[in-house]
């Protein structure tokens, strides 16, 4: 009796986010808890499917890509703490590989004329192209993360700025290729909102196994006691390097997701106002759960879309105001500086959406 | 002849302003174990105050110099007060994080008041003369540049060795806690770092309205960009290892310019950048920066 009461108590304590009311494997609860996390996520683009009119629908189809790559950035920075600036760099690969993969040839004439390699008189289909470009930002990942890993964490943070530079510079000077700064038209439009949503899922899902799985475990451990962890015989860079290349594969798929419904896109697209954005909200909706990185999303996407509205000038009680271009930056900094000086665990801190709703429902039972 | 010795003194000009804007990061991080990201900011401020200045009809630039340097230091001061101090002994991401949003406040703030178009400045243009010594002209701002930059640094120097509150600096960026044992305040060794940090971006915020004759809110952001990456080369908080990245970074750049045909200049950025990722590599901890023990810093 009294012993029961101890381990009880012990498992309350020492374990509250493991000890969840789910029976089965950590593998299933992980699952669950992933699915759960997607929940409103489904909501708001089932909602949006169903009732909103097409100008919706466009935003909604802006903000599902904004929190694939959220999740993306989340699985390295949530799990490693240490802060990436270049992932828009992935998101921008992704789209520039399907745009040079998938448009039509009739539309390549007069866009890309002279690409080299072939890529002039090649067209594949969307899926094929897809998966090719996810390939190279593999490849791309995994040779830049050889570098990022070894390093400690403010030179792998400058390290991945400098990465987003090189690749927004090569963007917009091969233009045979990617056409610099002019827009890349003529993608085919193959994604709607349904895919849309089967993808985050999807996506939300991965970031959690991974979280939950041994070697997210390990890489917050290091992150937290680089030499407790290492005392452990936890090999920190190989984590590293692992969730950067799965991070760097998430945000190549939001940007062939937003090539494939957007069907134009341009290089600053892809540069620092992504950063930006994605990063305020990771930090807003707190980076250590994947919960943190969808909470963020939505709450900062409604958000910056009234500040818009007021950006461009709006008429209060008669009176017009005038355009304010940049106050919606202004905001999106004061949500960054505000969060870190007072909840620097973010809206949703340690827990997770599954977790917090069974320790809310165990509470409530007892 | 000619061609080598100009592209010489480039090299050693640009060099000495990413060392200015490189060592005012090292000054701090070392110290605070702050990334300011809002470092290009402080530069912005002090060039904005300068236009303001001109627009309201200041006319001598010698106290637009005057003006550049101090509004710099202030704003430095002014952020440390402001964002930096609540996060002061928080994690570096937290930091990092914090002076990223400080940066793109600040840069939004000059869009929202001023423009996002590039306003025109022409009270410094002055100092950007050619300068003829028999057969050479050499332009006076590269000079003057390189002239500055070497007594800033020297004086730099003087002040850390020679003063009180010097070494009290480069005692605090050892052991913070045992300085202030010694009965020295944190909070006026952390100004004083930030002040110099801001002095020196001043400085180089005049060079930079000098060149361009003109401001805009991204001003100050690719140059610190590029003076991060200068302190990384160096080894991140070595002062010694900013200034030595700084200049590296300029000779590698107008290498690259000597080096690349017209057509593929466009790609200086980029490959500037693969040339350092590569020597990281090969030093991990910077080219004069010391393998520290991982947990030196843990409480």
């Amino acid at each position: 009796m009294a012993r029961s009461e101890v381990s009880q108590a012990i498992e309350n304590t020492v374990l509250p986010a493991a000890a969840v009311a789910q029976p089965g494997g950590a593998l299933t609860r992980s699952l669950i808890g992933g699915l759960v996390t997607s929940l409103p996520v489904l909501m708001v683009g089932l909602a949006i499917l169903n009732f909103a009119p097409t100008y919706y629908t466009y935003l909604a189809l802006g903000a599902f890509v904004n929190l694939i790559v959220v999740v993306g950035l989340q699985v390295f920075m949530g799990n490693s703490n240490i802060a990436n600036l270049g992932h828009s760099a992935f998101v921008g690969l992704g789209a520039y590989g399907v745009a040079i993969l998938s448009t039509p040839l009739a539309m390549k004439k007069l866009s890309i004329p002279n690409a080299p390699f072939g890529f002039a008189t090649l067209q594949l289909d969307p899926v094929s192209s897809a998966l090719i470009a996810l390939v190279v930002v593999g490849i791309l990942a995994a040779v830049s993360g050889k570098v990022i890993s070894r390093l400690s964490g403010v030179a792998a943070t400058i390290v991945s700025l400098a990465l987003l530079i090189i690749v927004h510079s090569v963007f917009l000077n091969w233009t045979d290729l990617f056409k610099g700064n002019q827009a890349f038209f003529g993608i085919p439009k193959v994604v709607g909102l349904p895919w849309m949503m089967v993808f985050s899922v999807v996506v939300i899902v991965l970031a959690r196994l991974f979280k939950d799985s041994r070697w997210g475990l390990q890489l917050r451990a290091s992150a937290q006691s680089p030499q407790a962890a290492a005392a452990l015989g936890i090999d920190a860079r190989r984590l590293r390097l692992m969730s950067w290349v799965l991070s760097a594969l998430i945000c190549g798929l939001a940007g062939v997701l937003y090539a494939y419904f957007a069907g134009t896109i341009s290089p600053k697209l892809f540069y620092f106002q992504m950063i930006f954005n994605t990063l305020a909200m990771l930090i807003l909706g707190g980076m250590a759960t994947v919960t943190g990185a969808v909470t963020g999303v939505i709450v900062l996407s409604v958000g910056l879309e009234f500040i818009r509205s007021i950006e461009s000038g709006v008429t209060i009680a008669g009176i017009q105001l005038p355009q304010l271009l940049g106050l919606s930056g202004v905001a999106l900094g004061v949500v960054i500086v505000l969060c870190m000086a007072f909840r620097p665990s973010g809206i949703s801190g340690r827990y997770e959406l599954d977790e917090l709703l069974s320790r809310f429902f165990r509470r409530s039972a007892k | 002849m000619d061609y080598a010795l100009q592209q010489l003194l480039n090299a050693l000009a640009f060099g000495a302003e990413y060392s200015l804007v490189a060592l005012g990061l090292a000054v701090v991080f070392s110290i605070m174990g702050l990334v300011n990201f809002a470092h290009g900011e402080i530069i912005g401020v002090s060039a904005y105050s300068v236009f303001l200045a001109a627009a309201l009809g200041l006319t001598s630039p010698i106290v637009a110099v005057l003006l550049a340097v101090a509004a710099a230091a202030l704003a430095a001061i002014a952020f440390e007060r402001v964002a930096f101090r609540p996060v002061r002994y928080a994690p570096t991401t937290t930091g990092l994080l914090t002076a990223f949003g400080v940066s793109i406040v600040v840069q939004n703030l000059f869009m929202l008041l001023i423009s996002p178009k590039p306003q025109s400045v022409s009270i410094l243009n002055g100092l950007n003369q050619m300068w003829f010594f028999g057969p050479f002209a050499v332009s006076s701002l590269q000079v003057m540049e390189l002239v500055v930059s070497g007594l800033t640094i020297l004086a730099l120097v003087l002040f850390l060795n020679r003063s009180t509150l010097g070494l009290a600096i480069r005692a605090a960026s050892r052991d913070f806690a045992t300085v202030r044992l010694m009965g020295i305040r944190a909070n006026r060794v952390i100004a004083t770092a930030f002040a110099i940090s801001g002095a020196l971006a001043g400085i180089a915020a005049v060079f930079i309205i000098a060149r361009r004759g003109s401001v805009s809110p991204d001003l100050g952001f690719s140059l610190v960009l590029k003076a991060f990456v200068a302190c990384v080369i160096g080894g991140f908080g070595s002062l010694a290892g900013a200034a030595a990245g700084g200049m590296l970074l300029g000779f590698i750049e107008v290498g690259l310019l000597v080096a690349l045909p017209q057509e593929y200049g466009g790609f200086k950025d980029a490959l500037t950048y693969v040339i350092i990722v590569a020597l990281l590599v090969y030093r991990p901890e910077g080219l004069l920066g010391q393998r520290v023990e991982l947990g030196d810093k843990e409480i």
